[in-house]
């Protein structure tokens, strides 16, 4: 229990610092925990958590994962652009869409994993190469609108729960699943810790770097279906934001940027940090320049905490 | 071939420098009069804020670091920059002097929070980047004109017919050329290239990271100066565009990513090819949207040649 106290775990704190903040600005205004506002945090922070599911794989793996942006956004064009609107084609488009997506992560890990590219090098030009082939297909025009059926997945309620939680929660233990008891999962973490341990160790590198890059493009994939189904349509530069976003959900989650730590349950309390910050904005009058500023301190102050130096130096008093 | 191996290995901007030398001669058959000197102005004056923010990024990667919060100085610096009024002369050296320094202590910064927290300077430095944009974002909220005319007519001033940017061009190889032969950069590489050894060998951690970030964060200033002065407006977003092409500039100029060494000349290419793409793209009367698509391509392939001359020679040099 001391121990506990002495150095709680990086996932712990996260959820702490959410709830904290959460009850907080709920105090300050009341409205802000009324269930229906509740409601749209949860959903817009489900986008943030979708996506960042494949951040936070290929991040455990010690890799990154620049490509997110433009391989939602692409999937967003494409469920548009294919369905016309309508409901029924959304069934083969769907898993097509989320196909491409993993094709496009099997790229990225096939460049990281035998090319020997680096990952920042590789997702970069990926991303790069996507936007552009994207803008060239479209023209720079906007798709038609989202199918009806999208937009009921992702903006409908289940009474007062959001439907999008129930995909959310499903997506989240089954992954948290896969990171704990599959040998996928062991290996991740092998290989995020110690490339060289783990090659020798006999973990299959090469297949476990690709599975994880497609993985992250599966996701990003269905992230960027189901927010064009929130926004009713899809719309140049829609993934942008979700670089930055899904990279910080990870880092105050208390993921190690260098790999072989963290897991998605803290991804999950960091994309929440996230929203309700960007919630708290309004209730105090601030703009954006302030939103970006509380982004880098929250960042800065959460991977100061779960900085390996700083927990040996709380850890020493109760060591002795 | 295994001579030009060799010869690529020593100078590792090399490979770029062929590929921008072919890139030149295409744009010149289909565009006459290309290398007037007055073209070779603006094309200079295009590539300019990427070299300027290219070459910070050069030293932090030498020194095995990565450093994103160039985009965040270079959008504050432009800021500032748009909301100065009209300064006299004493003034406008004040804020110029003021900007770079601010740059540099920004970087500064950001090298004690690596080095203290021991932490990824990935993080760090998107924090720090996010931090920037949004206190560039305070001071002007968008978009905006107001760049001081007098610093802008400064940067449109061609003596000679030769333009302030090809001067900039030249003072700053110079200068490389005497920076990279310092004791200071010594020390950058060697912690880049294995931080414990260098340690061990009285390289001071701190000290290095310091004088990399700082000069990094020196430099993105000095890029943002730049760029305001070219545009005369302040954009307190438009880092987001020029902090990718600056590591893809370091990188097709042949500087690895893992640290150890850096080349500017190789950085200097490497801008330079990016910034030529759309010029190709524009004459092949291609959307301009080729122009990402080709970026990206030439990123790869850079990057799997260097990677694939450096496997072939090490295990030459094995057997």
């Amino acid at each position: 229990m001391r121990r506990w106290l002495i150095s709680p775990s990086p996932i712990l704190l996260a959820y702490a610092a959410a709830l904290l903040l959460f009850v907080l600005v709920s105090f300050y205004s009341p409205g802000f925990a009324n269930p229906a506002h509740v409601a749209t945090l949860i959903t817009l922070a489900a986008f943030i958590g979708i996506a960042a599911i494949g951040q936070t794989i290929v991040i455990v793996g010690g890799g990154i994962d620049l490509s997110v942006p433009w391989i939602m956004n692409s999937a967003a064009i494409l469920a548009t652009a294919l369905a016309h609107g309508q409901d029924w084609a959304l069934l083969w488009i769907a898993p097509l869409i989320l196909l491409a997506g993993a094709a496009v992560g099997v790229v990225n890990g096939i460049g990281i994993a035998l090319l020997r590219v680096p990952p920042i090098v590789m997702t970069m030009s990926v991303n790069v190469i996507t936007q552009g082939l994207l803008l060239i297909a479209t023209r720079g025009f906007p798709p038609p609108l989202a199918p009806k059926a999208l937009t009921a997945v992702a903006a409908g309620k289940i009474g007062p729960f959001p439907v999008i939680l129930l995909v959310w929660i499903i997506l989240a233990v089954a992954i948290v699943v896969v990171e704990r008891r599959t040998s996928f999962g062991r290996y991740l973490y092998a290989l995020g810790s110690n490339r060289t341990v783990a090659t020798l160790s006999g973990v299959p590198v090469a297949r476990t770097t690709i599975a994880a890059y497609a993985i992250s493009g599966t996701t990003a994939a269905l992230a960027g279906i189901l927010l064009c189904g929130y926004s009713r349509q899809a719309y140049l530069g829609m993934g942008d934001p979700y670089l930055f976003t899904t990279i910080a959900a990870v880092a105050i989650g208390g993921a190690s940027i260098l790999g072989g730590t963290g897991s998605y349950l803290g991804t999950v309390a960091g994309a929440l940090v996230l929203i309700i910050l960007t919630g708290v904005l309004p209730i105090l009058k601030l703009d954006v320049g302030a939103l970006k500023i509380i982004y880098g301190l929250v960042i800065l102050v959460t991977v100061f905490i779960s900085a390996p130096s700083l927990r040996e130096l709380m850890r020493r008093p109760g060591s002795k | 071939m295994n001579a030009f191996v060799t010869l690529a290995r020593r100078h590792l901007w090399l490979p770029p420098l062929l590929v921008l030398v072919v890139l030149g001669i295409a744009i010149g058959i289909m565009r006459p009069g290309t290398f007037a000197i007055d073209q070779i102005n603006i094309k200079v004056a295009a590539a300019m804020t990427l070299i300027l923010i290219a070459t910070g990024e050069t030293i932090v990667v030498s020194r095995g670091g990565i450093d994103l919060s160039v985009g965040g100085i270079l959008s504050l610096t432009t800021a500032i920059c748009a909301t100065r009024g009209d300064p006299g002369l004493a003034e406008s050296i004040f804020w110029i002097g003021f900007v770079l320094v601010l740059g540099a202590l920004v970087g500064v910064l950001n090298s004690v929070i690596i080095t203290i927290g021991k932490l990824q300077p990935f993080v760090v430095t998107l924090a720090t980047w996010s931090i920037l944009e949004g206190c560039a974002l305070m001071v002007l909220p968008a978009e905006s004109s107001g760049v001081p005319d007098s610093w802008v007519a400064v940067e449109h001033v061609t003596p000679l017919g030769i333009g302030v940017p090809i001067m900039l061009l030249g003072i700053l190889v110079s200068l490389w050329a005497w920076f990279s032969r310092t004791r200071i950069y010594n020390a950058i590489r060697a912690a880049g290239s294995n931080e414990r050894s260098a340690y061990l060998n009285r390289v001071s951690v701190l000290g290095t990271n310091a004088w990399a970030y700082g000069l990094s964060g020196f430099f993105a200033a000095a890029a943002g100066l730049y760029f305001s002065t070219q545009t005369g407006a302040g954009h307190p977003t438009v880092g987001t565009q020029y902090v990718l092409p600056a590591i893809a500039a370091v990188v097709i100029g042949g500087t690895s990513l893992l640290g150890g060494r850096g080349t500017l000349m190789g950085t200097i290419v490497g801008a330079f090819i990016l910034t030529l793409i759309g010029d190709v793209v524009f004459l092949l009367k291609l959307q301009s949207y080729w122009q990402w698509v080709m970026s990206g391509f030439i990123l790869m392939l850079v990057v799997i040649l260097t990677g694939l001359t450096e496997s072939r020679s090490s295990s030459g040099s094995g057997s």
